[in-house]
């Protein structure tokens, strides 16, 4: 049979954003794979030299709109290293529950979306209605529900309200008991093992030559997790398994998900406990003023004289809940930073589909792209 | 691992090559090495010291120079390296990380769209981010904002 290329994408369900996947298919075999990526560039990375430090918090939210505290984690912790700032213990807390809480949020909308894409859509209404419990606490104390704001350079921007820490564990309470109900419906669903299982194989050896990394690589049974093995925030003083599976194919990639959902849940807890027996400031004292006000106050003429810092390089990495997130801050002494430059794990693991996806069918695509969890805001930057 | 460990190790490999090996904070160290010697450099800190995993591949634009920055990990030691090159601004190009390291791929398509930074023997160079036949390099310093430059956009698959 004569091949062609197809164009899935960039409006199409599979996607879920805007990029575009060109097949080369066989009939219903695919012989090539070449993704586009670019329909959702900003040029964040340009924008960012354009702004104080600060005011570049705001553009790390649009970059992942399912991860933003990740993002800001990200950039805070290379800017922090560039502009020679250490923020104080609490803050490193409140940061790390905010990452915990998003990772469960940005699970918990991969679930609803991967598992409609297979044709399940109860496990959709679960997981939103579930996610959304995350993201009123998210609310709770930051006011926002995609786009916080919240991290500073030297610390977040306010503490918890009032009564936090009990809400907060009410709802990891309700979270906990609804996990073993997703894996019902799903692994116990003859729909979703057939469409899954053995599906996009990809070998440790493999993903590391083509940079992928997150619950792609754990499920191929390598144990990488930054949390663990490059400490940042306050991950080194808290008690969590990594999740790992050997199956390196669909399935293992939802059970990878799954057990992250259940540690994020326990690392917040002891977070929430911690947080209820040391109060503090949640912003370093010793901070240059512009610093925790990115907005000058009214006749402060002082904000807008020249201001020079010691020079100096950050270079960061998270784990997001996509994988390895990396940022590197130039600051050359001036006002706005000199180089941003950020990597996504997205990117990374999109550029590797051919590895994934030749040699099996057209209506694989959506199970094994779903695996792959594809947030577009953060390819294109 | 320490920068006195990738400088006893790459030195024998490199000699004058290899410019010097600075402590960073956070990584196994900064490696700058001379540009005639990429290739060697980067088989030497994959199969010798363990990087198997590049990272990212970030270009900069100096203005009067440009750099080229590559973030490798190690499995074995659980750390990062950085890898650091200098370009002259008027002849700014180096031999591609993609036979080494086939992750290097877009990370180098990028860098070359976004800080007109020549990469050799690369095997797919093409737009990435931006539409084909866009003229200009956005990340370059001269790139200002707020001037809207004038553009024509060429239809992607004509």
């Amino acid at each position: 049979m004569s091949e062609m290329w197809i164009n899935m994408g960039p409006q199409h369900p599979m996607t879920h954003g805007l990029w575009n996947l060109r097949v080369r298919i066989d009939g219903e075999m695919i012989r090539d794979v070449d993704p586009e990526i670019g329909y959702l560039h900003r040029g964040i990375e340009k924008i960012s030299e354009d702004r104080h430090y600060n005011e570049v918090i705001t553009l790390m939210d649009r970059c992942c709109y399912v991860a933003g505290f990740a993002w800001e984690h990200l950039y805070i912790l290379a800017a922090e290293q560039a502009l020679h700032v250490t923020p104080p213990e609490r803050a490193e807390y409140l940061r790390t529950m905010s990452d915990e809480l998003q990772r469960i949020a940005s699970h918990l909308m991969w679930y609803a979306a991967f598992v409609q894409d297979l044709g399940l859509m109860s496990p959709f209404l679960y997981g939103m209605r579930d996610r959304d419990l995350v993201l009123d606490l998210l609310q709770d104390y930051t006011g926002a529900r995609m786009t916080y704001e919240y991290m500073r350079v030297g610390g977040v921007r306010s503490d918890l309200p009032a009564g936090f820490t009990d809400r907060a564990r009410k709802v990891l309470d309700w979270l906990s008991d609804r996990f073993h109900e997703y894996d019902q419906l799903c692994l116990g669903s003859a729909i979703f093992r057939k469409r899954c299982d053995g599906l996009g194989v990809l070998r440790a050896n493999d993903a590391v030559a083509h940079g992928v990394t997150g619950p792609m690589l754990r499920s191929a049974g390598l144990k990488r997790d930054l949390r663990k093995d490059r400490p940042y925030a306050a991950y080194d003083r808290l008690e969590f398994d990594v999740a790992l599976a050997d199956g390196a194919d669909v399935t293992a990639r939802y059970l990878v998900r799954m057990e992250e959902l259940r540690q994020s849940v326990r690392i917040v807890r002891q977070v929430l406990d911690w947080l209820d027996r040391h109060p503090g400031p949640s912003v370093a004292d010793r901070l240059p003023r512009w610093l925790g006000a990115p907005y000058a106050p009214i006749g402060n003429e002082g904000y807008l004289l020249k201001r020079s810092y010691p020079k100096g390089i950050g270079f960061s990495s998270v784990e997001e809940p996509h994988g390895e997130a990396q940022a590197y801050v130039v600051n050359d002494g001036g006002e706005h930073p000199y180089r941003v430059k950020f990597r996504s794990p997205v990117f990374a693991n999109i550029s590797a589909a051919r590895q994934y996806l030749v040699g099996y069918h057209v209506a694989d695509i959506p199970p094994i792209m779903g695996s792959v969890d594809v947030c577009v805001g953060e390819v294109d930057r | 691992m320490q920068p006195d460990d990738l400088a006893n190790a790459l030195r024998p490999k490199l000699g004058p090559r290899l410019r010097a090996v600075e402590p960073f904070e956070g990584t196994a160290g900064r490696v700058r090495f001379d540009r005639t010697a990429a290739l060697d450099l980067f088989r030497a800190v994959r199969d010798d010291l363990g990087f198997g995993h590049l990272s990212m591949v970030a270009g900069i634009d100096w203005v009067d120079r440009r750099e080229v920055v590559y973030v490798v990990w190690s499995d074995a030691a659980r750390q990062y390296a950085i890898l650091s090159t200098d370009l002259p601004a008027d002849d700014a190009h180096v031999e591609s990380a993609s036979p080494v390291w086939p992750s290097a791929n877009w990370h180098e398509r990028e860098a070359w769209e976004m800080v007109d930074i020549g990469f050799d023997h690369h095997p797919d160079i093409r737009h990435l981010l931006m539409p084909d036949g866009y003229a200009f390099h956005p990340l370059l310093r001269s790139f200002k904002l707020h001037e809207p430059e004038e553009l024509e956009v060429k239809a992607r698959h004509v």
